[in-house]
This record gives C-alpha cells, structure tokens and sequence, in this order.
C-alpha cells in the first residue's frame, strides 16, 4: 500500500489520483521513506527495443607499439569517417514545428507559464488552460499536444524531467476540466528549444513554458 | 641521484600516498588522488625545438606545440623550459637536431628527466603530399636514448603524430595509455537544429555526425569507442534512444518507448544499458540486458529518476531522483538494490558522472543559483566544488585517466566546452565556433 501522504491542492487532487504522478510533489511528504521503493522490477522482454552490436573492448593496448630504439615506420592513415547521416526529411520536423504554432495561434491557444523550478500551474495559467480547454470541447475532433520548456538553467539532462512535469500538470488540468484524456499527449523538449536566448529573466520567463499546440501527424 | 631513483621515489610516492589515503579515509585507494596533491612529483620533461628536414617550418612548429600541449596536459610530466633552465642548444639546422652528448649532459645536471627531440619533413609529391616525423627520447636516469618513432602519412594526420608519440612517452613511464588521442563528442546547435560532433580532446580536428536537421542530444560513448548513444526526437512528438557508428555513419533506434527516453548510459563491458523512461507514467531507471533484450525497471518511485552512470567495475549505478524535492545523487546496485542518498548539501545536485578510477563523482551542484561542477567520493566523506564564477555548469565528463573533466559553461555568454583538471585548475576553452555548445563526452583512451 502507498503510504504516500499527498499535500497538495485540492484543484490538482482529481489529477494526481487519475494520473498517479505529482503535479506538484515539491508540496508532497513521503512518509514511507525510500527504503520502501528500492526493489528492482522483474524482467520482462519490451518491444521497442533496436539491435544493439557488441561494444565491449575487444583489445587493449590502444595501438601503441612502444619507443624502439630502431624505430620502423609507422604509416598513419585518417581514421574512416562514414557518411555523414543526412536524412532526407532535414529540417521538416522545424518547418512542421512553425505550423503548428501558426495553427495554434490562429485558433487562439494559450500557453502556459511557469515559475523557477516549479511546476505548478499559477492562477494566470489556470485561466489560460480554461480557455484553452473550452476551445477543445468545441471543437472535438482537434488532438491537442502539450510540450513541456525549461529555461537555460539547471542541467540539460534534469530540465528533460521537468519539462515533462510540466506539460503534464498542464494535461492533467485540461483533463480536471473535461477534456478526454485521450486527445491530450504530452512531450518534454527541456531547455533544447528555447523561444529566447538572452540570460534574462524575461526570456527565462518566456521558456519555462506549457506551449498548447493543435497535434498534426503521428 | 639518478634519475632512476627519482622515477622509483615517484613510483613509491605513489603508492605510499594510495596506502596513506586508504588508510585515513577508509576510501579506494587510488593512484589519481596524487595527481591533484602539492606533493604529487611529476616527471620533468623538456621538449626541443623540433628540426626542420625539409619542406615546411609550419610543420615542425606545429608538431612541437602539439606535443608541448601534450605534454603538460598529461599531467604525468611537468614540462620546462629548456632555454629558461640555461640549457645551451647546439644549432638544431647542423643536422643531428638536440640529440646530442653535450645537451645531454646539461639535461642530466640541470635535473631534467626526459628530453624530447625530433624531426619533420614535408615532401609535395603531385597531389599527394607526404609527411615524415620522428621523435627521440633521452632518460637522464639512465643516461641513454631509450627510442624514438618515426611516422609518415599525409599533412592531415599531423596532429596525430604528435598526438601517438605523447601517448608513447606517457606508456613509457606510467604504463597507461595517455589520452592524446582520445576525443570528445557534443552537440552543437545548427540554425534550430542541434547535431552531434566529435573532436580530438585539445579541441581541433573537429567533424560533423548528424545531420537530420532535428534534435540530437547528450551523446555517450560506447566502451570500444565505435559508437555514440543518445537522445533524439524520431520526430516532433516522440522521442527515442538512437546510436550512430562513427566509421559509417550509419545510425539507428535502440529505445522507442514512447514518453520521455533519456540518459543512455553502456555499462563498462557494454554488456547492459541503463537509462530513463517515462513510458510506465514518469522518469524512471531501466537496465537492459544488450544480449537478450530483457529489460528490468531498476526504479520504483513516483518522481523523477535519471541520469545513471556507472561505476567502472559495473556493479553500482550513481543516479538522480528528485524523490526529496529538488534533484539529488543517489547510489544503487545495478540491479536496483541497496538505494541510498548520496548527496545533503544543496537543494539541487544533478548529472553525475563517476570516474573511471571509481574513487570520485563529478556532477552539477548548485549554489547561490549557480549551476557549478563538484566532486564527492562515493562514501559521500569528501565533496569539493571545482568551479566557481557566473553561468550555468554542466555535463561533466572524465577523461579516461580521471585526470580532467570537459563540461559545457556559459561562463563566457554563449556555452562552449571546456576542460578542466580534476582539481579544478588550469580551464581551457575547446570550442570557439557557433552559438550554443553542449553536452560534452569524453571517450575511453584508445
């Protein structure tokens, strides 16, 4: 049993329970302690998984073959250098990127903002979502996509996860106001691509965002 | 005294210092931690102008910097100053360059213990130009020329010469095998598009992975040095676990879970892969099995696990949890037993890296909210903050002797890759070009 005692909000209780996860787990006290979640899985095969080569070291040394005192020549080559992977779609995803922005805005989507480090939806985000959300219930065919964004700071591998906590918690509270979960995917893209660049907080402001996009393709 | 009794002092320091830091510390005992103490004695080691045979002085200046910079980087030698010690060169153009007795003998008595001389010659051949290099090395310890390597190749592989015959001098006297010729992968931001690069470890040579025009992220090396893996977006709304083979280009997806697929990290015989996934809900550790495909969650918690890294002799896995609020390091066996919190100091610890001597681990701790580098030893007795100053720190990577580490800083404005010694000192910029440069990895010496 998860003795987990969970202190947040009331507004985002309904989401924490569907969903499982915190929206706001700073706010959360675990009085299992992590002794209690320490177990590894069983395994299981997944599908999902690509081929993987052998990349043990299959010799030391490193190639060197030691000071000689009649020393033969060594013929250097360039190391082989494939083909850079250019696949032929280069640049589509940005292009496809910019129109669901354009789409979006045209259909007068709100984003969502955040503060440093947190997750948690602010009231001026609330309404924003509420907007958004009546939008979505009239217009029921349209799959909505949540991307969670990070400012530049903190580590580029961290900012993945609350990236991702945040475009959830963004979710959650669409699905809190009826729209079917079913329409709303999530995806992180940390502080990777940023909308602004100067190390400012009104830039930072700008990147630590829950952008609301009109999906298209897969 | 001999320099054979200094080089056997300098062994014994070592192992004195291994056995005092054992015993006090109840730590690993470990050979690294004298690289970075006032009392570590390095070998002097003086380099000579290299002489010009023929062709270019472009060449033999060229191959003198780059094993000068060698040389010092190593930090197994300390590298003099030969005119600035009062050591008379003959003029290297009477054709025998430094290798001569009377230099010799002012080496010996100025304490210097190894000098470096050598050749270069550049002969224009059609299209075809052909470089020769050679490189001599006198032990004043025990007064004779213990060899010397000569190299040919085009003007391309310039660098490289001098890059070998670094890592030759350094096998000679520790028995490892240097990092001269080790590289460094990273991602580098083209207009929106980040791709991955890779350069030789002193920042040059520099080649381009990707070009998908998408997000390419957080490379890892594989423990043969073959491949890279990480993190890319198979498109705008998923994202997957890719490897590329550097010798072909050739690249494809490993992990395609669906969620958030982050953090890849080979285990040190290559044998698993650990890294983290929001496919069951939120970021959680998995370890695969890269033989049978069984796949084992190694985390179980409602918040947000990432960025294992492993401990060279593969049995434990340093990681991130923000299970107590802020992000911090957390200890596991690999088979997700036996979790503990390693870090307390600070609310925010994140991106670890354990060396591959096992006796540290760098990772991003931050203070004031500044995104700096620290240390701390895997008992979690000793913790050291290695840089300081404005701008955000991250992606530490050792180099294969865990005698540096290479991070990204934007320290200087823009982010760049930087390298540092383990002890924080002497910082060198590698990266000059472009507006945004990221996630370093260093690879295992070759």
């Amino acid at each position: 049993m998860n003795k987990t005692i969970w202190t947040c909000g009331s507004v985002l209780a309904l989401s924490i329970v569907l969903i499982g996860m915190p929206g706001c787990s700073k706010k959360s006290v675990q009085t299992g302690g992590d002794s209690q979640a320490t177990k590894g899985g069983t395994e299981s095969s997944k599908s999902g998984v690509g081929s993987f080569p052998d990349t043990g070291v299959q010799s030391g040394g490193g190639g060197l073959r030691g000071l000689d005192k009649n020393p033969s020549e060594e013929r250097l080559g360039s190391a082989a250098q494939g083909k850079m992977d250019s696949s032929s779609n280069a640049g589509r995803q940005m292009e496809e990127i910019r129109a669901e922005q354009a789409a979006s805005a045209a259909a007068g989507l709100r984003d969502v903002f955040f503060g440093y480090d947190s997750w948690v939806i602010s009231e001026e985000g609330r309404q924003s979502l509420s907007h958004d959300a009546e939008w979505m219930k009239s217009n029921p065919n349209a799959l909505i996509k949540v991307e969670g964004h990070c400012d530049e700071r903190g580590t580029v591998a961290y900012n993945f996860v609350l990236g991702e906590k945040r475009a959830k918690a963004a979710r959650n509270y669409l699905v809190e106001l009826g729209v079917a979960a079913n329409r709303l995917s999530v995806v992180s893209y940390g502080k990777e691509r940023p909308s602004c660049n100067e190390h400012a907080e009104s830039c930072y402001q700008q990147n630590r965002r829950g952008r609301i996009l009109i999906k298209s393709g897969k | 005294m001999t320099q054979v009794k200094l080089i056997s002092a300098w062994l014994g320091g070592l192992l004195l210092t291994a056995a005092a830091v054992g015993t006090l510390e109840s730590g690993a005992a470990d050979v690294f931690l004298e690289a970075t103490r006032p009392d570590f004695q390095k070998i002097t080691l003086g380099v000579a102008e290299i002489l010009n045979t023929g062709g270019s002085d472009w060449l033999a200046g060229r191959i003198e910097e780059v094993l000068k910079h060698d040389v010092r980087r190593s930090l197994v030698f300390e590298l003099v100053d030969l005119p600035g010690l009062g050591i008379q060169m003959p003029d290297v153009r009477n054709g025998k360059g430094a290798g001569s007795k009377a230099v010799f003998k002012q080496v010996a008595e100025k304490g210097v213990s190894v000098l470096v001389w050598g050749t270069a010659s550049w002969k224009a051949a059609g299209d075809q130009s052909e470089v020769n290099v050679e490189g001599f090395v006198y032990d004043s310890g025990s007064d004779e020329v213990v060899g010397g390597k000569r190299y040919a190749g085009s003007p391309s592989v310039v660098r490289q010469m001098a890059h070998r015959f670094a890592d030759e001098l350094v096998f000679r006297y520790t028995g490892e095998p240097g990092i001269a010729r080790t590289k460094i992968a990273y991602v580098a931001q083209q207009g929106t598009a980040r791709e991955l690069f890779v350069m030789d470890y002193d920042g040059y040579d520099t080649r381009q992975l990707t070009a998908d025009g998408f997000l390419n992220l957080m490379p890892q090396w594989s423990p043969d040095r073959r491949f890279l893996i990480f993190t890319a977006y198979r498109n705008r709304n998923s994202q997957d676990i890719d490897m590329i083979e550097l010798a072909t280009g050739k690249r494809w997806t490993v992990i395609s879970f669906g969620g958030l697929n982050i953090t890849p990290s080979l285990s040190p015989d290559g044998n698993f892969l650990a890294f983290a996934s929001s496919y069951e809900g939120n970021s959680e550790i998995y370890r695969l099995d890269t033989r049978t495909k069984a796949i084992q969650r190694l985390t179980m918690n409602p918040s947000g696990d990432l960025s294992p890294s492993w401990s060279p002799n593969g049995r434990e896995l340093v990681f991130v949890s923000d299970r107590g609020g802020g992000p911090q390091l957390f200890l596991m066996s690999s088979d997700g037993s036996n979790v503990r919190r390693l870090t307390f100091e600070g609310d925010y610890n994140a991106a670890p890296v354990w060396s591959p001597r096992g006796n540290w681990i760098a990772y991003v701790c931050r203070t004031r909210r500044e995104y700096k580098l620290c240390i701390i030893s895997p008992d979690g007795q000793k913790r050291t903050q290695l840089t300081t100053g404005p701008g955000v720190d991250d992606s530490p990577s050792w180099s294969p002797d865990g005698r540096h580490l290479a991070f990204s800083s934007t320290a200087e404005g823009k982010s760049h890759i930087y390298m540092i010694d383990a002890d924080g000192k002497d910082r060198e910029r590698l990266t000059f070009q472009g507006t945004h440069n990221s996630a370093p990895s260093w690879s295992p010496a070759w």
